[in-house]
């Protein structure tokens, strides 16, 4: 197989795919990325057994045919040369050639055949949604996703759609993000998968915020997304979510409406007290103002307060404030309203203009 | 100069399992793991090593040297509880009580509780005491440093009580063999032997750069010993130094896939120990025994305390990558976290929503 390409042509497909290529892998070839060269068409793959990223270049390519290359080596190799530089790549049997001017890389490589595809892919349903929307949902809620539990179902990101929207959820069993979006398809009752943390983090990096549609293909093992350019193919996580509706807390008359930015800025200040294993700040709430307090092992003490709307009963509740300023970065409007119970009950906060995204943190006990 | 005592109950849990099984006593008894299995012996009664059957070894092996001997599981709650009366009975003694394990403990007697005139009549008190509320037997060794008092706990055992004076000490280790030295293991005693040193008087031989060059720096220890000399303190509520667990599997793992997974399952109740006893840790250790027995460990320490579950399992597949597991088969896994802290008492919790 012969092409030439020019450097940013193949940068970029590169860099994006590289993420699915792990740094330590159970298997040499999955080190490597797999070219295939068509008649009008090259497609580059990564995959590391649960994400398989496939980027396609339409463009003329001698003696078809298939390989592989080592992926950083590869990119490495594009990233250093200089822009626009027209890239050689040469592969016969064993070897692999690339040169551009008068820099000549001959690398490794492994049999095509050797090189691991996701097969038993029964996908049954397509949808079809706008990039910029699919994004936004998963961007709203992904923050929230478990890393690592042993719950292995909440290391990952719920999809649950049906005929009349389509909604993410992610919970790491301390607060939890549900967003959801009208969106009619022709699917029957409801149907929920999980996608994978490294999937999600991966799809995220690849979606833009185009208007443009795109379809999402769901099987029972597999969702992939057809985008422009690249083919995003994840395997899912086999395991049933919590009933993520059981913990959405019930209406209360405690509601506080605050300025995002005030909240947001008085928080950070506060946390400037708090360290990796000492999170928790405590926020009183009455007659239109918030105070906000933290303290630490040290003794040391933090105290500020914030004009808010809030006419209910005087609260006191503490908050773990990673928590609290991940929903004020994921909620997009000026304002926010925060509806809290009591200081044992997971508080609700939500746009004020939409209730399309809702976000639950329990508190913590100080 | 002090007065230690070294306490070691005789064959622990074969004693406790004779004691209260009377159709026992006199018979072979091995406590330990389950012979079809891949159980080893944990103790045997003395009738029982009379065939050669001692610890640590696999119980098929001791089932076929011995086809008659009782074997039992062991009843750690119950050993427990009973260690638990023994320290009580050490701690009525003196408040530096150092236990090893269950079943042994060092006493700083040098300012005794109670007035008994000589260390030797109060080890003697202490085995009284100890018979009275248990039932069981110790040997006890008394002398002047921790490593004589442990030698000389052993030179008479059952039911043994041995003095190594100080007058005694030099010349008494002088005869000692090499691999009778309290640290000195098989390993250490054959690379000894290989430099001619066979007993404490071929070890006095060496000075201590000798040694450092080839020991390192266990060897201040070595060299006092071979004078009879070790300045250890007893030391009561001795810290742990790792928290660990481990596993033998029934059968070999091959697949590098299903190590991780073991891993991660130790490594669970490894964080669930951890953080119950509220301390964190910044080291991780995996510990891979192949199936041709030959143990490998490989440790990393973080960059940050372990704070979650995660910490520790996020280095395990690099850990089993280093100890070379690449189509071997192992039957041990083995997950522990050192450079223990403990956590100060944070009297926040995060409550939880499912």
């Amino acid at each position: 197989m012969q092409l030439s390409i020019t450097r940013e042509v193949l940068l970029k497909p590169l860099q994006q795919i590289i993420g699915a290529v792990e740094r330590r892998q159970t298997m040499p070839a999955l080190s490597n990325l797999l070219i295939r060269g068509g008649d009008q068409n090259l497609s580059i793959t990564a995959t590391d057994l649960e994400v398989e990223l496939v980027a396609s270049l339409d463009m003329e390519i001698e003696d078809h045919g298939a390989t592989t290359i080592p992926a950083r080596k590869l990119l490495d190799i594009c990233r250093s040369l200089p822009d626009q530089a027209k890239i050689a790549i040469n592969s016969s049997n064993e070897k692999i050639k690339v040169s551009s001017g008068r820099s000549r890389f001959t690398l490794a490589t492994l049999p095509a055949d050797d090189f691991p595809t996701i097969d038993d892919l029964e996908l049954d349903q397509n949808v079809l949604i706008k990039e910029g929307e699919f994004k936004a949902l998963i961007e709203k809620t992904a923050f929230a996703m478990a890393q690592q539990d042993v719950r292995y179902y909440l290391n990952g990101l719920l999809l649950e759609l049906d005929a009349g929207q389509i909604r993410t959820v992610a919970t790491d069993g301390h607060r939890l993000a549900l967003s959801q979006l009208d969106h009619k398809s022709d699917i029957e009752g409801s149907r929920q998968i999980i996608l994978p943390r490294k999937g999600v983090q991966e799809l995220l990096r690849l979606l833009s915020n185009e208007e443009n549609e795109i379809t999402v293909s769901i099987g029972k093992n597999h969702l992939r997304v057809n985008l422009a350019n690249l083919q995003f193919t994840s395997k899912l996580i086999d395991g049933r979510f919590p009933e993520y509706q059981r913990v959405l807390p019930e209406e209360s008359d405690n509601r506080a409406k605050i300025d995002k930015v005030s909240l947001k800025q008085a928080l950070a200040r506060a946390s400037i007290l708090s360290n990796e294993k000492y999170k928790g700040i405590r926020l009183i709430l009455d007659n239109n103002i918030m105070v906000i307090q933290a303290h630490n092992p040290e003794h040391e003490e933090a105290e500020d307060e914030i004009e808010i709307e809030y006419t209910g009963e005087r609260l006191e509740v503490g908050f773990n404030v990673v928590y609290l300023l991940d929903v004020l970065n994921a909620i997009e409007s000026d304002k926010v309203e925060v509806i809290i119970q009591d200081a044992n009950s997971s508080a609700l906060i939500v746009s004020p203009e939409s209730q399309a995204s809702r976000y639950v943190v329990m508190p913590m006990r100080l | 100069m002090q007065d230690i005592i070294h306490i070691d109950m005789d064959a622990f849990y074969a004693a406790v399992e004779q004691r209260d099984f009377p159709q026992y006593r006199n018979k072979p008894v091995v406590v330990g793991g389950d012979p079809d299995k891949r159980g080893v012996v944990a103790t045997c009664s003395y009738e029982a090593r009379k065939f050669g059957i001692h610890s640590a070894m696999p119980c098929a092996r001791a089932m076929r040297l011995c086809p008659n001997a009782i074997f039992v599981r062991p009843r750690f709650e119950l050993y427990r509880q009973i260690s638990q009366q023994i320290r009580d009975v050490m701690f009525s003694y003196t408040d530096l009580v150092e236990p090893l394990s269950l079943d042994e403990a060092y006493l700083d007697v040098t300012q005794c509780k109670r007035s008994f005139g000589s260390p030797t009549l109060v080890a003697k008190a202490i085995k009284n005491d100890i018979k009275q509320v248990t039932g069981l037997t110790a040997s006890a060794g008394i002398s002047y440093n921790k490593f004589l008092a442990k030698i000389a706990s052993d030179l008479d055992k059952p039911d043994g009580l041995t003095l190594i004076t100080e007058k005694q000490g030099s010349e008494f280790v002088k005869q000692l063999s090499i691999g009778k030295f309290h640290g000195i293991g098989p390993a250490t005693e054959s690379k000894m032997q290989d430099l001619g040193i066979y007993t404490g008087a071929d070890l006095l031989a060496w000075n201590l750069e000798e040694l450092k060059s080839i020991f390192g720096k266990v060897s201040d220890y070595y060299y006092h010993a071979a004078r009879g000399l070790d300045h250890r303190k007893v030391v009561s509520h001795r810290q742990r130094k790792s928290i660990g667990s481990e596993k033998t599997y029934n059968e070999d793992v091959g697949d590098i896939k299903e190590m991780l997974l073991r891993l991660e399952n130790l490594a669970e109740e490894v964080w669930q120990d951890l953080s119950g006893k509220h301390m964190t840790a910044r080291t991780v250790t995996v510990k891979v025994k192949f199936d041709n027995f030959v143990q490998v460990t490989r440790a990393v320490t973080l960059a940050n305390d372990i704070s979650k579950l995660g910490d520790i399992t996020a280095s395990l597949q690099d850990l089993l990558y280093k100890a070379d597991v690449e189509g071997r088969r192992v039957r041990l896994l083995g997950v522990s976290v050192s450079k223990l802290t403990l956590l100060e008492q944070v009297d926040e919790e995060q409550l939880s929503l499912l």
